[in-house]
């Protein structure tokens, strides 16, 4: 049986798809991406833990490493190349603001605007909460069971953020995304809740609980973590957090070829930035699409298989039938 | 690039049977579904109304690369005068659903390229594709409203055509 081939041009894509997955802080573990196993996966169905952020625009790669010659010999001329340092940058704009861009393209750590208590006290990052109520058994990634009781607090177009109490812990909190970093305890019971990426919109409300329009980033929740309504979310320049994450970028090509940019670790470098996309390019001073700017620091992580140190791996799946 | 032209005139035309079966025209004494290449048939008087016609204008060639790319100017043409039972105050919404269609038959922007002189049709290696359309300002002729979509339709030349 013989094969028809072609020669194939460059891949032509139309824009790039970005994909998050969280770092395990404390173990400073990056999420996987195997192109050999998941590279045909659907676009809009990632493999777990990716979380697909949509279309992106302006993904702009650029390599700061630098090298430099090792001269010998009179005259000096160079005898070999050695990497003396490794860095590259990443810049995007998010098309879409939801919790995980603002969090993506802020230089600090992300808050919820918790549904205050009656009464309390004004504060810049959202007043005194009020009282979170218990998750019970039974619950999934887009249900979470309630009592009666506390079911009847919420309703259909609620938002709301489930995880723990805070009782003075410290280092990386937050699950399963570390959402800051606490060098000192801290009193208020619903701080781990204010920075928790455990969020999801209520889409039906009944006497056992709350129905989720999207699955939460944690997965069915535990029974005994703690829930509480949210408005928005907050962000402030200034802080020591940086988010970290892992980053893959797809291109997808018009012949079925595929590219992807997969950092193991990502680090926001800049603090919170709008780029304004006039709707209409032709006239100036009308409506304006305020796009998130993300640029990220990438790390480095060393490949088990000859342990070199990298910051990026970029793979290509030919199309069917192209030369290689 | 009669392969292309042809692979993305019946990827619309599988599409729109999809999207909008009853969105058909009686032509040549069979019923279609309600598109249809204004080259490939006896020349029209005037447009039929409530159907695309697919009309192909401009042609480019990128010689310079491993496979020859062609661009191939499509222009989508629609028309309509709304319907009898609402003696045509409907026209504007009947040309917002065809505009809907239009926009919902190009997704998603490839098709697999098929050779259709060959029966069955048969596949080739590549993909037909295009970018989004330009879509023309609505054209009023009395209770007629006309608007076209103009697509670039690029194809790699495989061997053999």
């Amino acid at each position: 049986m013989a094969a028809n081939w072609y020669s194939a041009p460059a891949p032509v894509t139309r824009r790039v798809r970005a994909y998050f997955a969280p770092v395990n802080r404390a173990t400073q573990t990056p999420a996987l991406f195997d192109p050999s196993e998941q590279g045909a996966f659907l676009l809009d169905a990632p493999p777990a833990p990716w979380i697909s952020l949509g279309w992106i625009e302006g993904f702009t790669r650029k390599s700061a490493s630098k090298t430099s010659p090792v001269l010998t010999g009179i005259p000096a001329m160079t005898l070999e190349q050695v990497r003396e340092t490794l860095q590259a940058q990443v810049t995007l704009q998010f098309l879409s603001w939801t919790k995980l861009t603002m969090a993506l393209a802020t230089g600090s750590q992300h808050m919820n605007l918790l549904a205050p208590a009656t009464g309390a006290s004004a504060a810049a990052d959202g007043a005194q909460a009020a009282a979170a109520v218990t998750v019970q058994t039974g619950s999934t990634a887009t249900f979470i069971a309630l009592n009666s009781l506390d079911a009847a607090k919420f309703a259909p177009g609620s938002i709301v953020a489930l995880d723990v109490d805070n009782t003075g812990q410290t280092g990386f909190v937050g699950s399963p995304v570390s959402g800051a970093y606490l060098r000192a305890a801290l009193t208020d019971v619903d701080y781990i809740r204010r920075i928790t990426f455990n969020v999801a919109l209520v889409s039906a409300v009944a006497t056992a609980g709350l129905t989720l329009a999207e699955p939460l980033i944690g997965g069915a929740p535990a029974a005994g973590l703690k829930l509480q309504a949210l408005s928005g979310f907050v962000d402030r320049e200034g802080g020591s957090f940086y988010q970290e994450w892992s980053a893959l970028f797809v291109m997808q090509g018009s012949q079925g070829d595929r590219v992807f940019f997969y950092y193991p670790r990502l680090q926001t470098m800049t603090s919170a930035e709008e780029t304004p996309l006039a709707l209409d390019a032709k006239r100036k001073g009308g409506l304006e699409r305020v796009l998130l700017k993300g640029e990220f620091l990438a790390l480095p992580v060393t490949d088990p298989l000859d342990g070199e140190h990298v910051l990026c791996y970029r793979s290509f799946l030919p199309a069917p039938a192209t030369l290689v | 690039m009669q392969n292309a032209k042809d692979s993305f005139y019946v990827a619309l035309r599988t599409r729109l049977v999809a999207i909008n079966p009853e969105r058909t025209i009686l032509l040549r004494g069979a019923v279609r579904p309600g598109i249809l290449v204004e080259e490939a048939e006896a020349p029209f008087p005037q447009l039929p109304n409530d159907v695309y016609v697919l009309r192909w204008l401009a042609l480019g060639l990128d010689l310079d690369l491993g496979a020859a790319m062609a661009a191939e100017e499509c222009e989508i043409i629609y028309q309509t005068c709304g319907t009898q039972s609402f003696g045509g105050l409907d026209r504007g919404r009947a040309l917002s659903q065809m505009d809907e269609e239009i926009a919902a038959m190009l997704q998603p922007f490839y098709t697999p390229k098929l050779n259709y002189t060959a029966q069955p049709a048969a596949p080739m290696l590549t993909n037909v594709f295009w970018d989004e359309p330009g879509f023309t300002p609505i054209a009023i002729n009395r209770d007629r409203l006309t608007r076209s979509a103009k697509v670039v339709v690029y194809s790699y030349q495989e061997q053999g055509e």
